[in-house]
């Protein structure tokens, strides 16, 4: 039927096929990660071009240290630093106007349950350091002097504090605002699909392989539990919780969501987590609901546009938007 | 027929069928072996400082900038027991075990990370906490 030279190279044929069958497909997943603003950050990419990837993901990770280097407060040399530092009117860049006045009209939009100005708060509790302390109700005042949605003046690159002591802490939406950055240079390196990670506040690009990303929520709880999946496409998904950064005394637990009204850690929910179009609106949002409290919380989220959230009281009811598609774990 | 073919095939022939057959066959092997278990890497920056299976038991110290994070594998996971850190953070994550799972101790710069096939399906790409 065949003659011999034939039969090699079918079956060369075949070997072929099969190497060609067994071979990963055109579009790989790459996964980074790396420490950045305190936090783990995990860069999930899809691409054909394993070094155009290699590129993507190396920009993404430095333009979030640039990020940080710009707006962290624990950096001295940070502008944010500097501008609490700062007794008169100081010119920070165009990129860092730009978000305080967002997060201006955020804090304005939740009614100041989100801040930025609640720097010397967060000094006050020593929530980060390895020393927390439960302040005097003295301290607590002194820290909220001056606080509040009007305390920055910005006019340009013009900054100025209602008072020379006021400490900005962008907390609640510089994360946010750093994955944002991520995601518009991964999409500049044209990938179109990605999701990146921040210590919970994600963002996503595109779909996963055609298919919606499938983000668990934590359980606040139940350690290793989750909460819900939620299947996204091109959102921002960001969760403030109770449950990670705190300490205990007396058998009290005081976590870093401070409420500004009373400078203590907001007390109506266990967590919030927020989907939007953004992470930095997610991450304020996340926050400001938090501080509100699951119905206050709740009514806020609804009424914002683009805008789900899931809420659990301080009991453990879980409160939802109606627009909110969520899957058991 | 049968009879035929085979005996146009050469005793080279039959050793080269035989050899490609087992490459092969080997080729889906290599791969399944790989994934049977779930590992955990502990990675510091680019470096990686330890690997091992989740199916041995163990109680390990490693050193970063701030002194020794001490860890146990037990019952397919891994969780951090001590740190030297301040906000311990990295023990209230509690356990990992599914393939993709992390924890991160980020004051003390290691970051625990589970590759390979784990015996649950995680079920989700990204968890946010």
């Amino acid at each position: 039927m065949f003659a011999r030279p034939q039969w090699v190279i079918l079956l060369l044929l075949v070997v072929a096929g099969l190497v060609w069958w067994r071979a990963p497909g055109g579009e790989r997943q790459l996964v980074r990660t790396a420490l950045i603003m305190g936090t783990l950050v995990e860069l999930k990419v899809f691409g054909t071009n394993e070094d155009e990837l290699e590129r993507a993901t190396a920009a993404a990770f430095a333009e979030m240290r640039r990020v940080e280097a710009l707006l962290t407060s624990y950096r001295p040399e940070s502008e944010i630093s500097r501008l609490s530092r700062a007794a008169g009117p100081f010119i920070v860049s165009e990129e860092t106007a730009a978000l305080l006045q967002r997060g201006q009209l955020l804090a304005r939009q939740t009614g100041g349950a989100f801040d930025l100005t609640l720097g010397q708060l967060k000094q006050v509790w020593g929530i980060e350091s390895d020393r927390p302390l439960v302040p005097s109700q003295a301290e607590l005042q002194a820290a909220l002097t001056a606080i509040g949605p009007e305390a920055l003046q910005i006019e340009g690159r013009s900054v100025s504090k209602r008072s020379a002591e006021l400490q900005v802490e962008l907390g609640g939406i510089a994360k946010g605002y750093a994955v944002d950055r991520v995601l518009e240079m991964l999409r500049q390196a044209g990938v179109t699909s990605a999701a990146v990670n921040a210590g919970g506040d994600i963002g996503l690009l595109g779909a996963k392989q055609g298919q919606p990303w499938r983000i668990a929520i934590q359980h606040p709880r139940k350690t290793g539990e989750l909460l819900t999946v939620l299947p996204l496409v091109n959102r921002a998904v960001v969760t403030s919780g109770d449950y990670e950064r705190y300490f205990e005394r007396n058998g009290i637990r005081y976590h870093h969501i401070f409420d500004p009204r009373t400078g203590s850690p907001a007390r109506g929910c266990q967590s919030v987590t927020v989907v939007a179009a953004d992470a930095a609106t997610a991450d304020a949002l996340a926050t400001a609901a938090f501080v509100l409290g699951p119905q206050q919380g709740l009514r806020l989220l609804e009424r914002l546009p683009e805008v789900e959230g899931l809420l659990v009281g301080r009991d453990g009811g879980i409160f939802q938007t109606s627009g909110l598609q969520r899957e058991e774990p | 027929m049968k009879r035929i073919w085979l005996q146009r095939l050469t005793a080279f022939d039959r050793k080269l069928v035989l050899l490609l057959s087992a490459l092969v066959f080997l080729s889906f092997l290599v791969p399944l072996r790989q994934e049977a278990g779930a590992r955990l890497l502990v990675e510091s920056g680019d470096k990686t400082l330890f690997v091992a299976s989740l199916d041995q038991p163990q109680l390990v110290e490693l050193s970063g900038p701030l002194g020794l994070t001490r860890f146990e594998i037990k019952d397919g996971a891994v969780r951090v027991l001590s740190s030297p850190c301040p906000n311990k953070i990295c023990i209230g994550l509690g356990a990992a075990r599914h393939s993709g799972d992390l924890l991160a101790c980020v004051p003390n710069r290691l970051v625990f990370r589970i590759a390979g096939k784990s015996a649950e399906g995680q079920g989700y790409d990204l968890l946010s906490r």
